[in-house]
């Protein structure tokens, strides 16, 4: 990796969910850093906690323990109206619902210049027009389509005007949650190419939020696969694809459905069981067995997969 | 199928450019929200004869109050108690009073009561709802204030709110207003609270959107069907609560013939002139059904499920 | 294959009156479905392909109705079926649905034992303890654990896929011929996905089930589908075997499917993609419905829908290039390299 700067640092960050006197840890002991430029992908079943790590990136979440540092700075917790605005402007993100994310009942063209509204960021109405216009264009749509309702679009086309929203922002990162698992599976080619092609033109980094590891292998650089709020594997995404170590990311790879009628009848498919890790002796830790390819597990099971790659 | 007859074969199977805008263009729905609101309610004849009576009612109250012949309060000794004839259309009550005239401008008064009131409450009460439901930090706040208000019922404040003031057409406004957006504001709260965590919500959040905007944009138009219904409800509501006091001969000073004053002067007579009672229990039970039956009318034609 | 369709839809239309216009949201579709195979519909959302199972077994909303066509079932042209109680003797006992929700297709208010037990009791006319006892073996086919305790529990304390194998087993409960299964994995996880398809498919050979699945994952289809139809605005514009499908698709939309899949993407290259969007049902559609975003489209496309052309006596397509008189055409590249994996 050429450009090795670190534009996200996420330590020992921990989410508690309180209701009423219960606790539901629902994320914990999470570390992983993100470099510029690179998309880093974050893997994992509904309830991991993936979800909610990216809303306590973007603050809408509040973190427990651990801290979150952006650009140099920590930005969780309580920061200073400067820095609340730096991150508004600089991280966004892109919503999973197509359908629930745009307000049904403005016009696109307010939509997505919610946040130029926000912050005065243009010179006058017809600038903003033209920023409107121009964000359109970017994601593939036509600019008549901003005197419309989200109503009157597709999912796919709901989904570009998410990412026009976020995008005419400007910003650094881009925080995208399962942008594509609710779309049919014929639009999600566009939405990924879109992305791809954004990232270029603009120089962005993503955080690509999924459930589907066949999607993410496509447009990642390095994947975390998280399981119940805590992360147990990262790699490369080619070495997480061809040396998978960890017994979840093994399972999550072979249910994942292959368009290949020989091959997926044959398939055998491999479950998970946690209780097949006994952690009450030994203790397992994060360790990088290869340069940049990190397990979670203890010492007995770490030998283990040592043993498997070497072979 | 003259167009086929004039290409060859040749041409007719040749590839054609590919033209990115034409497939992105869906052709819309042209589904305008308040305009299928309104195509159905209006296939409801029920409820739009209702509306119609409705109006034609309020707008006749006022011109009826203004052209009647008689003023509400000019007694005349020699027509005591009479039933309705060619010069007293509604008859006359046991001061010779011209009932025709009383009634329209009780109707007249109830109205206006209700009208301010419910404008009054709808705005306060949407307002301060939407800050209680949004704002995690004012919930504790207002939710105590609503258990310890709403465990005694509204009358018992209005009697006690009139009892203390001055008598006259503001006070029983006044009263009826300190009371009233309560209610409207606990219901604004429960919707806001549904709609607060929708992705949309979440998103204007992490553009930065501020209070103000996230209210009127993201929130009120979300209500405005239900704060409608909230309304059409509340104006009957509120009539009947004047109704009530009036009864009680509180609110409204004794000179003012209100329905509700009309109603308890015509109480004592009704077995032998019941026309005294007649005529504004009439009016009171329009006003009241029609609003009523309306309102839930438009209430279900709001519902986007409805509208096929 | 000599054998009769136990179900055999021919030129079915239906049609919608939605906010003063009429919808067609599905124009002339014909399949046959034979027995104990498994069967896929592939389609975008808005193709029809819910609409049209719907129809089989009378589920059409308020504003649709059957305007055209038949569905032959037991030798009854079903579609013709006006009554509630016609419906109701297939609906369930010969025909089941499993739909994608599992949260919305269980009572909340009702334990899940019940709802099974009442299925089997409308049905089969089995009442008491035996019936229960059905529905306790039921729950034990479908993969739950300590049916005879978990019968008596609600729907809300199971996770999503054990609720989806509720519904299946209550959809399974009266041994119908047939299953159809509208996205029953869409809300799933993908390792819960895998264990419904194996799920539905070991039912399906234990109690000798024909299966419609509908999906838009062209894995899961390569996974459970003996046969494939694709569903296009409306319409069945292929259909074939899985291997003829995957393997020597014809029909540009089938290509455009098959190709931008992620799966088959190059790293560092865009994948390919269908431009564009579905056609909206209001508007009047002229020729073939795929034509603007076709990029393999013909003058003639726009003029007149084509009719079904025959590659082998098991696959056909409706399109113009597989007419003698459309000039020679390259499929796509990913086409080709899937192809000559059939070859080796």
């Amino acid at each position: 990796m050429e450009n090795k700067e670190v534009l996200l640092e996420v330590k020992d960050l921990q989410i508690t969910f309180k209701n009423g006197r219960r606790e539901f840890v629902a994320v914990d002991d999470v570390n992983f850093e993100i470099y510029r430029g690179e998309t880093f992908s974050l893997v994992g079943e509904s309830g991991s906690g993936k979800t909610t790590i990216g809303r306590a990136i973007i603050r809408i979440n509040p973190t427990t323990k651990g801290e979150i540092i952006f650009n140099g700075k920590k930005i969780n917790g309580k920061i200073d109206k400067k820095l609340d605005r730096e991150v508004i402007q600089k991280i966004q993100m892109i919503f999973q619902d197509p359908m629930a994310s745009l307000n049904e009942r403005a016009k696109i063209d307010y939509i997505i210049s919610e946040g130029l509204y926000n912050f005065h960021l243009y010179k006058d109405e017809e600038d903003r027009k033209n920023k409107v216009e121009d964000a359109l264009k970017e994601v593939g749509l036509l600019p008549e389509f901003a005197s419309r309702f989200p109503h009157e679009f597709s999912g796919g086309q709901r989904q570009r005007i998410g990412i026009a929203r976020a995008l005419i922002m400007d910003p650094e990162f881009v925080i995208a949650d399962e942008p594509i698992s609710a779309l049919d599976v014929s639009i999600r080619a566009q939405v990924l190419n879109l992305l791809n092609k954004l990232k270029k033109e603009k120089n962005l980094t993503y955080l690509f939020i999924a459930h589907d590891l066949s999607v993410v292998r496509f447009i990642s650089d390095r994947i975390a696969v998280i399981h119940k709020g805590r992360i147990v594997e990262l790699a490369d995404s080619e070495e997480l694809f061809l040396h998978p170590l960890h017994p979840y990311t093994k399972s999550l790879l072979s249910a994942v459905p292959i368009p290949d009628p020989q091959i997926e009848k044959q398939k055998k498919l491999l479950v998970y069981d946690p209780s097949m890790h006994d952690y009450s002796v030994n203790k397992p830790s994060w360790v990088e067995i290869l340069p940049g390819h990190f397990v979670y597990g203890n010492e007995e099971e770490i030998a283990g997969y040592r043993k498997e790659i070497n072979d | 199928m003259e167009e086929n007859k004039k290409l060859t074969d040749q041409e007719l199977f040749s590839f054609v450019e590919f033209d990115h805008d034409q497939a992105e263009r869906t052709g819309y729905s042209e589904y305008s929200y308040w305009r299928s609101v309104l195509r159905t309610f209006s296939k409801n004849k029920f409820a739009m004869a209702l509306v119609i009576i409705m109006l034609c009612l309020i707008v006749f109250a006022f011109f009826a109050n203004s052209t009647a012949r008689f003023p509400i309060d000019e007694i005349h000794r020699t027509d005591k108690l009479l039933s309705p004839d060619a010069t007293y259309w509604f008859g006359t009550d046991t001061l010779g009073r011209d009932m025709w005239a009383r009634s329209w401008y009780g109707t007249t008064i109830s109205l206006k009561v209700a009208g301010v009131v419910t404008f009054v409450c709808v705005i306060v009460g949407v307002i301060v709802g939407c800050i209680w439901g949004y704002v995690r930090a004012t919930d504790r706040f207002f939710t105590e204030l609503y258990n310890i208000v709403a465990n005694i019922p509204e009358t018992i404040y209005l009697i006690l709110l009139t009892y203390i003031m001055e008598k006259g057409f503001w006070t029983i406004v006044l009263a009826m207003c300190l009371t009233g957006w309560l209610a409207m504001a606990r219901n604004v709260r429960n919707l806001v609270f549904m709609i607060r965590d929708r992705e949309y919500n979440l998103a204007s959040r992490c553009l930065g959107t501020p209070l103000p905007r996230m209210i009127s944009k993201n929130l009120i138009p979300y209500l405005v069907s239900v704060v409608i219904l909230r309304m059409a409800l509340m104006i009957p509501n509120v009539i009947s609560q004047e109704v009530t006091l009036s009864y009680l001969g509180l609110g409204l000073p004794a000179t003012t013939p209100s329905l509700g004053k009309l109603l308890s002067e015509g109480r004592t007579k009704f077995q032998d002139f019941p026309y005294l009672l007649v005529f504004p229990s009439l009016i009171v039970s329009i006003i009241t059904v029609s609003f009523y039956l309306a309102g839930n009318a438009f209430s279900d034609a709001s519902d986007p499920k409805n509208h096929v | 294959m000599e054998r009769q369709p136990i179900l055999s839809a021919k030129d079915i239309e239906i049609t919608f009156s939605m906010r003063g216009k009429y919808l067609k949201p599905i124009r002339k579709c014909s399949l046959d479905l034979y027995e104990g195979e498994t069967l896929a519909i592939v389609g975008e959302s808005g193709s029809g392909k819910s609409v049209f199972t719907k129809s089989f077994i009378g589920m059409l909303d308020n504003n649709g109705s059957i305007t055209g066509g038949s569905i032959m079932f037991e030798g009854v042209d079903i579609a013709k079926y006006t009554k509630e109680s016609d419906w109701l003797k297939i609906r369930g006992k010969k025909i089941a649905m499993v739909f994608q929700d599992p949260m919305t297709s269980l009572n909340p208010l009702k334990i899940i034992g019940e709802q099974i037990r009442e299925v089997i009791e409308l049905h089969q006319g089995i009442k008491g303890e035996e019936s229960k006892q059905m529905a306790i073996e039921m729950l034990e086919k479908v993969g739950i654990t300590d049916a005879a305790n978990r019968y008596n529990q609600y729907p809300h304390q199971f996770s999503g896929g054990m609720r989806q194998r509720v519904v299946i087993a209550i959809a399974a409960a009266c041994f119908p011929k047939i299953l159809i299964c509208d996205e029953p994995t869409t809300a799933l996880d993908v390792t819960i996905q895998a264990q419904i398809l194996d799920l539905i498919r070991n039912l399906q050979k234990e109690m000798g089930m024909t299966v419609i699945y509908i999906t838009h994952d062209l894995g899961v289809v390569a996974n459970v589908a003996d046969r494939v139809a694709v569903m296009y605005a409306g319409e069945i514009v292929e259909v074939g075997n899985a291997e003829e499908i995957f393997y020597d698709a014809r029909h540009p939309y089938t290509w455009a499917l098959l190709s931008s899949l992620p799966q088959l993407g190059v790293k560092g290259e865009p994948l390919s993609t269908i431009e564009g969007t579905p056609p909206n049902l209001y508007q009047e559609i002229k020729g073939d419905a795929f034509a603007p975003r076709n990029t393999h489209a013909l003058r003639i496309d726009f003029i007149e829908n084509p009719p079904y052309f025959e590659v082998t006596p098991t696959h056909k397509a409706k399109t113009w290039l597989l007419d003698p008189r459309a000039p020679k055409y390259e499929a796509p590249h990913a086409i080709q390299k899937l192809r000559d994996k059939m070859k080796k």
